[in-house]
């Protein structure tokens, strides 16, 4: 395992800073460790991804650090920091960051609305948390900007929608602009494509490093897909059972994988080409 | 909606005469003679063909029931054997007290089941709340004809606080709405503490929490805005059967309401006045029906707006 390139540059501060983070779920079979000592962190304007396959732990991680796993059935041990506030220790940290500096983008848009509640009562709902807006008129303004930036189209239409009436592509983008509201220091995504389109997917990732751009933001990405993570990250951890497995800069762990666990799931992607018939088809038991 | 209401008035009729021409069948099919009921044990037989003939009872089932479909669409359902008055008359009049007593009963059932079914979800599965939840379904399982008898003997006979019988002053309906409640109580608190813990585990609710949501919002915006739509739903159902008469309680409480009253209409085959409780009670249970339909779509925008074509 390489260590992290930037854990030496002294200027460096992290917006997130996870140290030893460890999760053990409460199952009806008994105690499952889904997250095995993990460390990371993420400094600003930086786009650090964890990629693994399904159950490897990595939807868990993110859930951890927000504090969104039930708290009945997650024990969570190891240190936790926002921009250099311990959010593990106290269980009420976190609730000062959610909506102000920090935002999760979700992994399935379709079901991340309340369907009975406007698109737009639930954006007004996210700007009036930041405190920052005030007045009917001025938060009704502020949805329709943030609405524009993500580049819906029809703005005063589709506040009046409710999340049902929006394709899965446009729900992503109202979920971004949620985000947006809170002025994000810290996105977590969770694998914010992968219950879209192909053709919608490169338009939402596009419109998250262009957040990064203009706000120095944070961005802590979750996917399987190699594709998504060569594209947007500057470190990659690859995460099986629970451990991160490989770590280093994005280039280099697509390019030059050190483990085989990592080329394993490099094979696994499929690409347009000749068809190969001689080509064995690898089992995705990796 | 045009096409919508007209319909589903339509379905409701068609279940109505369904339903009155069913009954009028089978409460013929049983046994006992109205005619018998009617002129007593020591009538001759003369006297009682005399009746048969007077009630209408001698002719043919088929002629007897073309006769009724008359009185379908004349509103006037003929003579109660055992009032000797207009049958849909004596129903009528008994009908406000069966409203009365489902009214004050779903109002007070909805108005305990839901904050405690609430306060069950926010609380599942800790110690409290599974004794909460014991006794919920002991409520379930107590039969009211028993829990109208306990209530009466201790709030009427033991501590005479509440009158044991009819519907004379507003304290006569504390124990019948009670023990009606009671049941419901059991019911739709635990619809709502199921429908609440669902929505408290949905993707949408965690995501809510993770933008800022506070958890106040969280359950009454979120979480009761989505679980309100099913027990709505229940609450209305619920409410239609117990216009149907609720008849237990009813004769328990001496209630003179609709459900004593089809009680005394079959022990002395009264048809008419069978025909017309049946019939009084079946519309209103599929007017009430469809006025829950109505409503649905002001509760639930995915019913009002449908799928739209997304952009």
């Amino acid at each position: 395992m390489s260590t992290l390139t930037h854990n030496e540059a002294p200027p460096y501060t992290a917006v997130l800073e996870v140290k030893n983070l460890s999760v053990e779920l409460m199952t009806d079979n008994g105690v499952f460790k889904a997250v095995d000592n993990v460390s990371f962190s993420i400094g600003r304007g930086e786009t650090v991804t964890i990629i693994g396959e399904s159950g490897s732990g990595k939807s868990t991680t993110a859930m951890a650090l927000l504090q969104l796993l039930p708290r009945d059935l997650a024990v969570l041990s190891g240190a936790v920091r926002i921009k250099g506030k311990d959010v593990l220790s106290d269980h009420q940290t976190i609730k000062k960051f959610r909506g102000r500096g920090l935002a999760l983008i979700p992994q399935d848009p379709m079901t991340a609305l309340s369907p009975v509640l406007s698109i737009g009562s639930q954006l007004r709902e996210a700007i009036k948390i930041t405190g920052k807006v005030k007045g009917k008129e001025a938060i009704h303004a502020k949805a329709m900007e943030l609405l524009g930036q993500v580049r819906i189209p029809l703005v005063e239409e589709q506040l009046k929608k409710f999340p049902h009436q929006l394709s899965g592509g446009m729900l992503q983008r109202v979920l971004i602009a949620i985000a947006l509201a809170s002025e994000p220091e810290l996105l977590v995504a969770d694998e914010p494509t992968s219950a879209l389109d192909v053709t919608v997917q490169a338009g939402i990732l596009d419109l998250m490093l262009e957040i990064q751009e203009t706000r120095g933001t944070a961005i802590l990405m979750i996917t399987h897909d190699i594709g998504v993570a060569r594209l947007v990250s500057d470190t990659i951890h690859v995460m099986q059972r629970g451990r991160f497995v490989e770590s280093g800069d994005a280039r280099q762990v697509v390019e030059e994988p050190s483990e085989e666990y990592t080329r394993k799931l490099l094979a696994a992607v499929p690409r347009l080409g000749d068809w190969d018939e001689s080509m064995p088809v690898e089992e995705s038991h990796v | 909606m045009l096409t919508y209401l007209p319909k589903r008035l339509g379905q409701g009729l068609l279940t109505v005469f369904l339903t009155v021409s069913v009954v009028f069948l089978l409460i013929r099919l049983a046994p006992g003679d109205p005619a018998a009921a009617f002129a007593g044990p020591l009538a001759t037989s003369e006297e009682l063909a005399a009746v048969r003939e007077q009630f209408g009872l001698d002719a043919p089932i088929f002629q007897q029931y073309l006769i009724f479909i008359g009185q379908l669409f004349t509103g006037n359902l003929g003579t109660s054997y055992s009032f000797q008055a207009p049958a849909m008359t004596v129903v009528m009049e008994r009908l406000p007290y069966t409203l009365t007593l489902a009214t004050s009963s779903i109002l007070l059932a909805a108005l305990v089941a839901i904050p405690l079914g609430m306060w069950m979800a926010r609380r599942a599965d800790t110690g409290g709340e599974v004794g909460v939840n014991v006794l919920t379904v002991a409520g379930q399982s107590m039969p009211d004809f028993w829990t109208g008898i306990m209530l009466l003997t201790a709030f009427s006979v033991v501590l005479p606080i509440f009158p044991a019988s009819g519907f004379t002053t507003w304290g006569g309906l504390v124990l019948p709405t009670i023990t009606v409640a009671i049941l419901q109580v059991a019911l739709i608190s635990r619809m709502v503490r199921r429908e609440m813990v669902n929505n408290f585990n949905s993707p949408y609710l965690t995501i809510a929490r993770s933008r800022g949501v506070s958890e106040r919002l969280l359950t009454w915006r979120y979480a009761l805005g989505n679980a309100g739509i099913p027990v709505f739903t229940a609450l209305g159902t619920r409410f239609a059967a117990m216009l149907n008469g609720v008849v237990v309680v009813e004769v328990v409480f001496g209630w003179p309401g609709v459900g004593s009253l089809i009680v005394r209409a079959l022990e002395t085959r009264d048809y008419p006045l069978i025909q017309a409780t049946v019939l009084i009670t079946a519309l209103l249970a599929v007017a009430v029906q469809l006025l829950i339909d109505l409503a649905y779509p002001l509760l639930d925008p995915r019913v009002r707006l449908g799928k739209a074509a997304s952009v």
